[in-house]
């Protein structure tokens, strides 16, 4: 790594263009992107997409009882949307069935949205090791109602329900052993839900008149509570949605001159 | 004769068949009677049918397991006879769930709309 600095300090710039062009460093070959034409995209490809927009209609058409909605993402990874009853019989038909065998968890999270109906996304990302293939299984629920467990179909899925359990409080009907996993012993809350507070509801400390420590509830000061939350940034520069939409041609209006 | 020097699939639990052939047909013959109880246009059952009735006459007209596994091309012949056990026990399960019903329940809406 460091001789190919080297070489490309000493070598200028026109001979440098030469070796990035000879050697397959991935580094040099970014740096120099900048002098050549084609700009960098990334390469689509579009063999792994049609197979996978395949293999996701075939399942779908399996079990149109539980498959909302099936889709490819931009980056190649095949996504099952599934009513919550069903995430058993899918889990069981995508592991057992002969042209799916997506026998290991890889694994299982979930997503917090507040402002939907259903606040909790729970998804299950799965490997088949004899096709070479993931998928990812998601699901929804909210605060009150129980997904079943996932256990029963894969083991794997124990410790990574409790830790749902832990971090977002989604219960998992049937699970063997539903306890907290990550915080601490007497914690309340779930912290990773978006309306837990940075800095939690108590606070640790060292009381040097009991000689103890103890934990109390979290005094701030008002100024550190005035949070600026809104980012300067565009988030989702890719999912820019078009400003205005185009005005419905009522029948005999011409249509407006294209530019 | 390679059968008979095979002493180990390779595979941790995984334990060499002696009889592939006659296992094998008779876990297919169960799972095809397990899934003409299903209704004949479950995607489900057309497809299964299909995937295993193909595999089922490999095992009929080959009897050289080496040319058999390339034939169904699966991997080892005891690795195409556990597929063949978690399908019979999926087709079970399957008519139980009747997954070829329509759809319990639509999405609430934007449910899947990203970003929100």
């Amino acid at each position: 790594m460091a001789a190919s600095l080297v070489r490309f300090v000493r070598g200028g710039l026109g001979r440098s263009y030469n070796l990035a062009r000879t050697s397959c460093l991935l580094q040099q070959q970014t740096r120099l992107q900048s002098s050549e034409t084609s700009p960098t995209i990334r390469p689509t490809d579009a063999v792994t997409h049609s197979q996978l927009a395949a293999f996701g209609e075939f399942v779908a058409e399996m079990m149109p009882k539980y498959i909302q909605q099936v889709q490819v993402t931009c980056y190649n990874e095949l996504e099952v949307m599934i009513h919550p009853d069903g995430v058993i019989p899918v889990l069981t038909f995508l592991r057992d069935h002969t042209n799916a065998q997506f026998r290991s968890m890889i694994d299982l999270t979930a997503v917090d949205i507040p402002a939907r109906q259903n606040r909790f996304e729970i998804v299950y990302n799965l490997l088949s090791l004899r096709y070479n293939s993931r998928v990812r299984v998601k699901t929804y629920t909210d605060e009150l109602s129980p997904v079943d467990s996932a256990v029963p179909v894969h083991i794997a899925a124990n410790w990574y329900e409790r830790e749902v359990w832990d971090m977002y409080g989604v219960f998992f009907a049937n699970h063997p052993d539903l306890r907290r996993i990550l915080t601490d012993y007497g914690f309340e809350g779930h912290p990773f839900r978006k309306d837990f507070p940075l800095s939690g509801y108590v606070e640790v400390r060292y009381d040097d008149e009991v000689k103890r420590v103890v934990a109390e509830p979290v005094e701030l000061s008002q100024e550190f509570r005035k949070f600026d939350l809104n980012t300067p940034w565009e988030v989702f520069p890719a999912y820019r949605e078009p400003k205005e939409v185009a005005p419905k041609l009522e029948a005999g209006d011409a249509a407006p001159e294209k530019k | 004769m390679a059968r008979l020097l095979k002493k180990t699939t390779g595979l941790v639990g995984l334990a060499v068949s002696h009889n592939p052939h006659e296992r094998l047909g008779n876990i297919y013959s169960k799972i095809l009677a397990s899934l003409q109880t299903m209704p004949q246009d479950a995607a489900y059952r057309k497809y299964t049918e299909q995937l295993v009735s193909e595999r089922f006459n490999h095992v009929k007209t080959e009897p050289d397991v080496d040319k058999l596994e390339k034939k169904i091309n699966c991997g080892q012949i005891e690795e195409v006879i556990f597929q063949a056990e978690c399908e019979l026990s999926l087709s079970r399960k399957m008519s139980e769930w009747k997954p070829w019903e329509p759809l319990v329940e639509e999405p609430p809406p934007n449910q899947w709309k990203w970003p929100i």
